[in-house]
């Protein structure tokens, strides 16, 4: 699979190229177009793994796309206005913030991370993490700045896109006190331990849809 | 005349700038960001009431067009579309179609017609209406995208192309297409997918890269829930 990331930073989308007879996964409904020789199947990888990923705040299905014939093109979007970055998987490996995740190669495995750490992350339940060779191409909510961490740093979990497997990282309250945390607005913080690579967005999706949201008529349900 | 699109891809923008007096702008209601005092706005139903009735009804378009018309050599007006995203535009000859899907419409040279196009029961499934703007005429029409435009060229690069419906948003004449759920009736309801545009023939198919319903649903939820009293 090649990735091509256009129209940055905020209209991004993700052509991606198959070679004859390839496959790759792609977040459920971010295909925006494709070549009339690829074909998509719907999986949910069972019912447990479908829906461990429905609670990691990503659509119960992935889809795979195959081509067939020849070379094949798929491209990708977020529904929100943002970038992307593909990740390299291999000598490195990564977790994603649950709602990152947009696509990836098929040699690459996505899955959902239930630990009590992932439950406490505040960036969703779960968080998501590769595994094997290959590419997976993570989306942001606003710009993506990438920040290459040597030592400590302290992140919002709302911006937190993808950082390396490697990393150390603890979730905490943003200052010392629940009450001063709560009322500050920051809730939740990743501290960051290690040396490697974090990608964060410019945007938070929470921030964002309870601006906006408060602002709506209410909803029957 | 001279026209300029500025900011493309994230919030363009249409800069005209009349040569001499007489030369006329059809927009959308609404569209105009600003204008020099010496031209002239009126508010018409183009093709009277039947016509802008049906544009209204079935195209998605607004009842009413507003025309410009300078009455001054190099006087200058601005429009824009409400959301954020790109604008592009196409020259047409007579005898050439574009099609648009509804609500892209901007803003076109006097010589260009505007009607809807009765899709059959493909409108009814592809969720974008039952019916297409249809352009023709002679001149120049702008239309805008949600995001940034995505071109694909069919027939040269591509044997044909499968789009999102939600993400279509104009193709030329030589085009033909049918609506097709994807991967058989599963992924119609669980894929997320839904419907897609698969296209076939010569010519040239504009994208968007970011579809107003995903917006939509992403912000549904955040809405507080209304307390039942009875």
């Amino acid at each position: 699979m090649q990735v091509n990331i256009l129209y940055r930073s905020s209209q991004t989308i993700a052509q991606c190229w198959l070679q004859p007879g390839e496959s790759m996964l792609a977040e459920s409904g971010a295909m925006m177009g494709m070549s009339t020789n690829v074909q998509i199947q719907t999986q949910s990888g069972g019912m447990m793994s479908g829906l461990k990923r429905l609670f990691g705040g990503e659509s119960f299905f992935r889809n795979t796309f195959t081509a067939h014939g020849g070379n094949g093109e798929v491209l990708l979007t977020t529904p929100l206005c943002g970038d992307m970055v593909v990740l390299e998987c291999g000598r490195s490996q990564w977790l994603l913030q649950n709602s990152a995740y947009v696509g990836s190669s098929y040699g690459v495995d996505v899955k959902t991370q239930g630990s009590a750490k992932g439950l406490f992350s505040g960036a969703g339940l779960f968080t998501l993490a590769t595994q094997g060779q290959g590419q997976c191409i993570a989306g942001s909510f606003g710009a993506i700045e990438p920040l290459p961490i040597n030592g400590d740093l302290i992140i919002d979990t709302g911006h937190l896109v993808a950082w390396e497997a490697h990393l150390q990282y603890r979730v905490t309250k943003a200052t010392n006190g629940w009450i001063d945390s709560f009322l500050s607005g920051e809730g939740l913080v990743c501290h960051f331990t290690g040396q490697g690579m974090v990608y964060i967005q410019s945007r938070s999706t929470s921030e964002y849809g309870s601006t906006v949201g408060a602002l709506l008529p209410p909803r029957e349900n | 005349m001279q026209t300029e699109i500025k900011f493309n891809p994230d919030f363009a923008m249409v800069r005209v700038q009349f040569d001499a007096p007489g030369e006329q702008l059809v927009t959308e209601s609404g569209a105009m960001v600003a204008r020099d005092t010496a031209v002239q706005m009126t508010t018409n139903m183009r093709g009277g009431l039947g016509s802008a009735l049906k544009r209204k009804l079935l195209g998605g378009e607004s009842l009413f067009q507003n025309t410009f018309t300078a009455t001054a050599p190099g006087q200058t007006v601005f429009v824009a579309p409400a959301p954020e995203g790109a604008i592009e535009f196409v020259d047409l000859q007579p005898g050439q179609e574009l099609f648009l899907q509804s609500g892209a419409y901007l803003c076109s040279t006097p010589g260009i017609q505007l009607d809807t196009k009765f899709q059959g029961g493909k409108g009814f499934f592809s969720g974008e209406g039952l019916f297409l703007l249809r352009v023709h005429g002679q001149g120049r029409v702008w239309f805008s995208t949600y995001g940034a435009i995505h071109t694909v060229n069919i027939g040269q690069q591509y044997q044909g192309y499968i789009c999102d419906t939600g993400h279509m948003v104009a193709f030329t004449q030589g085009l033909s297409y049918s609506v097709n759920k994807v991967g058989g009736l599963k992924s119609l309801f669980l894929s997320g997918e839904g419907l897609v545009c698969t296209f076939q023939g010569q010519g040239r198919l504009w994208m968007q890269t970011r579809n107003p319903g995903a917006l939509a649903s992403f912000v549904h939820p955040f809405r507080r829930v209304k307390v039942q009293t009875n």
